[in-house]
């Protein structure tokens, strides 16, 4: 299991587009791939509504935490997909 | 007559036609086969996302993409893992049937997303229950009603449209829409304003005022609603109808077009925006820049700074969206009368005249000014950014402001980034000082642009929020005019460039003026650049000279108006 953190670039937040773009990137993993952000809750980053209903607003810090055989890439994938500003 | 929340632009007249989505009976009702309820509602769920697929293809292709997005929305709510894996839950956990196990996961959603702080956030309850209802009618096998077969001059009537409703609409046939729920930024406004259609929204209990077939007139600019009106009225409309269809043609015909001037005066007409996400209307006004580029929202409804880094990425996103042309922002501009938690600003007695904008900036150089410049500095480099300074008032801060943006370009150079060695560094003129000092300003800053709003409001002492003095508060004010005038003649003495970026710039009656006096750039609100592109490329400046001359020579405001008023006609 690895865990990074990450601060949200993009600027509306993690509403529902740029969500949309970081789970059909995370249901491409084998390995499980959640987030903590502000409110301490884990959120599953495959699930749309799991990620909308955490309200993650630009300038929020999330730590990804992946587990499974393919931890490493998917966690490379989730830190390039936020910062590169998740499309906006 | 009715009143709503004007949502899309346009008049509109025809036949009422109520479209009722028939209320679906969702009963708890136990299944013995939990296996084959589930590919129950495996099937239903199939179909519904294969139906929103062709919903978003086809707006798609008759709308736009941008349009589809609100139905791609819908597709990622149906294939979330989450939402089918609890529904399928509640179907085998409490052996229920797939409708009822609909209702409750979903409107357990929707609650969640109608109870978040954020409007957008709040949009998506609409979304959940519009697939919500979507699955359910599928299973009970009740038929959408077809918005798409409307007959030619109708005008849609409904409590409120649903997103799917709304994707079904042909314009050539729906000539309105009225709702009784809704508002401005619903998807059903957006999708309205997307296809043209005039419409009105928030009109409150319409339903029980209206009966199908009857003749509905409908003003989307204003927001009001009749039915069955007097002829009076429906031939009224009918003229405003073809006036505005008729100004709308002209004025399409100014996109593309430069903004010359009749004797052959290039003016610069620019527009004014808040946040980033406002380029898309700039340009689809064909503005020919950012004349202000506010940087507040970057600041508001939120409890920390916001770093270095993701205000670059805001003013890189405007910079590179604009390609190339000017794009003018302002520097922070907060005093005590916003609040803002974390920046530990004291509530001013007289906000207006206390510590704000620059006086503020200057005092909070580590942790707000410096971040801000070294930002707007970093993202120069990818178009065209010119810094403006708010609020100044004397010379000092316009040095100690330039020193700072100086100290930060060697900075840079030592750190190996790049930006805009020649970048422009300009002042608002907002303050009474600034004016009297303009021609000392003029000889050290890059340009002016001139903010009227506040212009006006120091000028004359008035604050124009309050309805007892708001009589006062008009830029067509001897005293204002004299003001502006005397900016612009020390700007252009100077050889400096001379803006303006308050409302000042698009009044008809000022327009003609600002001309005579100069100005080389006018900047406003986004939708007013077209109408303001005809007005400019019709008058000859050197013919205004005496407008102006005759217009200066009052000193009273109501002479000017009434002079201005005659003249424009």
């Amino acid at each position: 299991m690895i865990s990074r953190n990450v601060t949200i670039k993009n600027a509306s937040g993690l509403h529902l587009r740029p969500t949309g773009m970081l789970c059909n990137e995370a249901i491409r993993y084998k390995s499980s791939i959640k987030f903590k952000s502000g409110n301490g809750n884990e959120t599953n980053a495959k699930s749309v509504l799991s990620v909308l209903g955490a309200c993650v607003k630009c300038g929020d810090q999330i730590e990804f935490v992946c587990d499974g055989p393919d931890e490493e890439e998917a966690m490379e994938a989730m830190i390039r997909l936020v910062e590169s500003g998740l499309g906006e | 007559m009715f009143k709503g929340t004007n949502a899309s632009s346009g008049i509109g007249i025809g036949k009422a036609v109520i479209v009722e989505e028939a209320e679906l009976v969702i009963k708890r009702e136990a299944v013995a086969d939990k296996t084959a309820e589930v590919e129950r509602f495996k099937g239903a769920l199939d179909k519904t996302m294969k139906d929103t697929e062709r919903m978003a293809a086809d707006l798609a292709t008759r709308v736009g993409e941008k349009e589809a997005e609100i139905m791609q929305g819908h597709l990622m709510l149906l294939m979330d893992p989450m939402l089918t894996g609890e529904i399928e839950n509640t179907i085998t956990g409490e052996g229920i049937c797939s409708e009822y196990a609909i209702e409750q996961v979903c409107t357990t959603y929707a609650d969640m997303f109608a109870s978040m702080d954020d409007e957008l956030m709040q949009q998506r309850a609409t979304d959940m229950r519009d697939i919500k209802t979507r699955m359910q009618r599928v299973l009970l096998g009740v038929e959408s009603v077809d918005i798409s077969a409307l007959p030619e001059g109708s005008i849609l009537v409904a409590k409120d449209l649903t997103p799917s409703m709304t994707a079904g609409i042909n314009p050539k046939h729906v000539t309105g829409i009225v709702t009784e729920l809704g508002g401005k930024t619903s998807h059903s406004a957006i999708l309205a304003r997307a296809l043209e259609i005039p419409a009105v929204v928030a009109v409150t209990d319409f339903l029980k005022k209206v009966a199908n077939g009857d003749t509905v007139v409908l003003d989307g600019s204003e927001g009001v609603v009749y039915v069955n009106p007097t002829a009076e009225v429906e031939q009224e409309y009918s003229a405003k109808r073809e006036k505005f269809l008729k100004e709308k043609k002209e004025l399409e015909q100014y996109i593309g077009k430069p903004t010359v001037t009749k004797d052959g005066v290039t003016i610069e007409l620019v527009a004014n925006i808040g946040k980033p996400e406002d380029v898309e209307k700039v340009l689809q006004y064909d503005a020919e820049g950012i004349g202000l580029f506010r940087t507040e929202f970057l600041f508001m409804d939120r409890i920390a700074m916001p770093t270095e880094e993701e205000q670059f990425e805001a003013y890189k996103t405007v910079a590179e969206k604009m390609e190339g042309k000017p794009v003018i922002i302002r520097t922070l501009d907060i005093g005590g009368d916003k609040e803002i938690p974390y920046m530990g600003l004291e509530k001013d007695e007289n906000p207006f005249l206390g510590y704000r904008a620059i006086r503020f900036c200057l005092d909070r150089k580590d942790d707000v000014y410096r971040p801000q410049l070294r930002a707007l500095l970093r993202a120069s480099a990818y178009g065209n950014i010119r810094i403006m300074i708010p609020m100044v008032t004397c010379l000092d801060e316009y040095r100690e402001a330039k020193a700072l943006i100086e100290e930060i370009k060697k900075e840079l150079d030592g750190e190996g980034i790049a930006y805009k060695k020649d970048i422009q560094v300009g002042i608002m003129v907002e303050t009474a000082a600034a004016s009297l000092m303009a021609d000392a300003f003029a000889k050290e800053v890059d340009f002016f642009s001139i903010g009227t709003n506040d212009l006006t409001q120091y000028t004359m002492s008035v604050d124009r929020g309050n309805d007892k003095v708001s009589y006062l508060y008009s830029p067509l004010n001897p005293a204002v005019l004299r003001s502006i005038k005397r900016v612009i003649t020390c700007a252009r003495e100077a050889g400096i460039m001379v803006g303006m970026c308050g409302e000042a710039a698009s009044d008809p009656m000022m327009i003609p003026l600002l001309l005579a006096f100069g100005l080389n750039e006018f900047s406003m609100s986004a939708s007013a650049i077209l109408y303001s592109r005809k007005l400019i490329t019709n008058y000859s400046i050197e013919e205004l000279q005496a407008v102006a001359d005759k217009a200066m020579s009052f000193v009273t405001v109501k002479e000017v108006e009434d002079y201005m008023r005659a003249f424009i006609g």
